[in-house]
């Protein structure tokens, strides 16, 4: 299966051609955390994960065509 | 005294008398500092009832014990008075310099009382403060009136000043200190105008005394060795691209307001983001005194219809001026910006009246004989346009500079104001952040989202998680982070700081972090359980005060698109608010009645009466 993964700030340094948003393929019952290995971030690196908007966790299990998007804790003002 | 100088400064303007005031420790210790001592000041010597415009309000301008110290964020100070766009309380909030002069000057805290027959500026020079004519300063931007004040005082003099719009009273104007840092909500800026001080100038060359030096500089050690090691496996998207990253959270969530709140997700986000503003237009990060962070932006816009150089925008603005007026040209966001920040409007509140008034032309209920001009929805150069004549209250600036809530009920549409209390939004959408909403609607100032901004555990799950969606869970959450942020606020420390990076150690949940730093500067002793209490304390006087000034339980209310609208699309797709649900335990839990007034054994316990 594949999903669409979006990266921003100093998580794009992962990105596997520079691009912020690509496509991932992954084998089928993989998890957000397999996503974090094929991009090699390691286990220190801190990731705020959304799967289609909602926040997830590394065990979260994904789809076909599940939107994954990763960025570092930030905050408003 | 330590940390506080143990000195405040009452300015009475209608006397053009000056006199220095001891800081009584009993009120220090209870109230701690920053909006601790507004409320204090207020509830005591301010009517709720006062006309906001009129002499009998005042301006509590306070720094904390923290403030002008090694402290990381030891920045800020708070502005407190009765809002004339509101008509409750309003404390806003600033960083920048000025706090840490007024320190170093040897005050903790300034009173402004009465108004002045003709414009004046404070001038305070270490221990000697005068009144000096301002009418040569009235009209000038808020940068030439800095220009102007260091040429008069002291070249290395730190200002706060009004522009334009604050002498013309427009009820969202801000207080500019160190040119671009913005004491921005609820019209403190009129407020000043309204007295006729077109500014303060400040020098200080003394040194914030510590209680204990020596456990002042290990606890600061601390956090900012902790801080370096955090940050060295984990930039600062904050320093990096400043605020302005926030958009890729409130986007991919879903709640990035969007043509006055119609919308949750903005198609042109990625060309008004955080990473766009650092490739375009970032000239340097800056920080504020003591600062590690540095999230401010100098941005500069090199050549074209927007040309032109300053600080910021911040996210507020690129979702009030942006994403909330359907505006995706960061050039000309931007340079709306930039003239907020030169005549002196809060950014927030000027975005969200243009939206408004956008929703109203589009719809047909303002018509172009009563604006002169189209207003539509990603408008660029009208943006830019009406935050000049708005300032100067000229043409349909006149009407703007009422607020979004008096435009909207001009037009026959209130329910079309996105605000609580009279006070616009911040950049989140209440009904994919469902605690968000019921902070907004109790927040004692109206809807701002820094008083309690529970984003970082809905949205970014620090330092709990908690389902953005939820509401059975939110109403002790959100109490909490309230009382939280009233000891962020007293301290008048960042929030920046302090909810992240005491976090990383887990010590936010508990005020554990802040209190240490407390009684290595003052010496006070604090447990963090009576710290937490002192922000309670100011938060159920800052509520009674606004009872007093004519506020009810039915005020404690978003609009109907917010509870009854749902949200048409996205992750928080058929969301809406569900605040009645979340009211009725949020009163019961923090001691008020079902009518939300504090009962009188809750404000016996906080020492209230």
């Amino acid at each position: 299966m594949k999903v669409h993964v979006s990266l921003f700030a100093n998580l794009r340094d992962h990105a596997p051609s520079g691009q912020g948003r690509f496509e991932l393929p992954l084998a089928g019952g993989a998890t957000a955390a397999d996503v974090l290995a094929a991009l090699r971030v390691p286990a220190a690196v801190q990731v705020v994960l959304l799967v289609n908007g909602r926040r997830a966790d590394s065990a979260a299990l994904l789809h076909d065509g599940d939107e994954v998007t990763l960025f570092p804790p930030m905050e408003g003002g | 005294m330590h940390g506080w100088c143990g000195k405040i400064l009452r300015v009475d303007l209608s006397q053009g008398k000056i006199t220095s005031e001891p800081l009584d420790p009993q009120v220090a210790r209870d109230y701690i500092g920053g909006r601790g001592f507004g409320i204090y000041y207020l509830q005591r010597e301010v009517d709720p009832q006062c006309d906001p415009l009129g002499p009998g309000n005042k301006i509590v301008m306070a720094a904390g014990p923290l403030t002008g110290t090694a402290a990381p964020t030891g920045a800020r100070y708070v502005v407190t008075t009765k809002s004339p766009l509101t008509g409750a309380i309003t404390c806003s909030n600033s960083g920048g310099h000025f706090p840490a002069e007024l320190k170093k000057s040897g005050h903790d805290a300034i009173i402004i009382q009465g108004a002045a027959a003709k414009p004046v500026y404070l001038w305070i020079d270490g221990g000697r403060a005068e009144l000096r004519p301002a009418e040569h300063l009235w009209g000038l931007s808020t940068h030439a009136t800095d220009d102007a004040l260091r040429r008069e005082t002291h070249e290395k003099a730190k200002t706060s000043v009004i522009g334009p719009a604050g002498e013309k009273r427009v009820l969202f104007a801000a207080i500019m200190n160190d040119r671009d840092r913005a004491a921005g909500r609820a019209g403190v800026g009129a407020v000043m105008g309204a007295k006729n001080l077109k500014a303060i100038a400040v020098r200080g060359e003394g040194e914030v005394a510590l209680a204990d030096p020596a456990a002042f500089k290990a606890v600061n050690t601390k956090y900012r060795e902790a801080f370096k090691a955090a940050t060295k496996v984990n930039p600062p998207a904050l320093r990096t691209h400043g605020t302005a990253i926030t958009v890729v959270g409130t986007q991919a969530h879903g709640v990035f307001p969007t043509r006055n709140f119609q919308q949750g997700t903005f198609e042109g986000w990625e060309a008004i983001y955080g990473e766009t503003l650092t490739k375009k237009y970032l000239v340097r990060a800056k920080p504020c005194f003591s600062c590690p962070i540095a999230c401010g932006r100098v941005t500069r816009i090199p050549e074209g219809p927007y040309q032109g150089e300053g600080e910021g925008p911040e996210y507020e603005t690129i979702y009030s001026l942006g994403s909330d007026c359907g505006v995706d040209d960061l050039a000309a966001l931007t340079k709306a910006n930039y003239v907020c920040n030169e005549l002196g409007l809060d950014t927030i509140s000027m975005g969200s009246t243009i939206a408004c008034a956008m929703e109203l032309f589009e719809k047909g209920h303002l018509k172009e004989s009563e604006t002169g001009m189209p207003i539509r929805w990603g408008d660029g150069q009208a943006l830019v346009d009406l935050c000049r004549m708005t300032a100067l209250r000229e043409g349909f600036g006149d009407v703007l500079a009422e607020g979004s809530l008096r435009l909207a009920t001009r037009c026959g549409h209130p329910e079309l104001a996105m605000v609580a209390k009279g006070l616009d939004f911040a950049g989140y959408d209440p009904r994919g952040v469902q605690g968000l909403g019921l902070a907004y609607a109790t927040s004692p100032i109206g809807g701002s989202h820094m008083r309690g901004d529970t984003a970082y555990f809905e949205l970014l799950g620090v330092p709990v998680t908690a389902d953005p969606l939820s509401w059975e869970d939110k109403p002790p959450l959100v109490a909490k982070w309230q009382d939280l942020f009233c000891v962020i606020d007293a301290a008048a420390l960042c929030v920046f700081f302090s909810v992240r990076y005491l976090v990383e150690q887990n010590l936010m949940v508990s005020p554990i972090g802040i209190t240490e730093l407390l009684n290595a500067a003052t010496g006070a002793g604090y447990t963090p359980e009576e710290v937490e209490k002192i922000g309670e304390r100011i938060f159920n006087a800052e509520r009674m005060f606004l009872l007093g000034a004519g506020f009810t339980r039915r005020d404690d209310a978003l609009p109907p698109r917010i509870t009854q609208e749902p949200m048409p699309a996205g992750p928080a797709k058929g969301m809406v608010c569900k605040l009645e649900e979340m009211l009725v335990p949020y009163y019961r839990l923090r001691g008020w009645s079902e009518n939300g007034v504090p009962g009188k054994d809750k404000l016996a316990e906080l020492g209230l009466i």
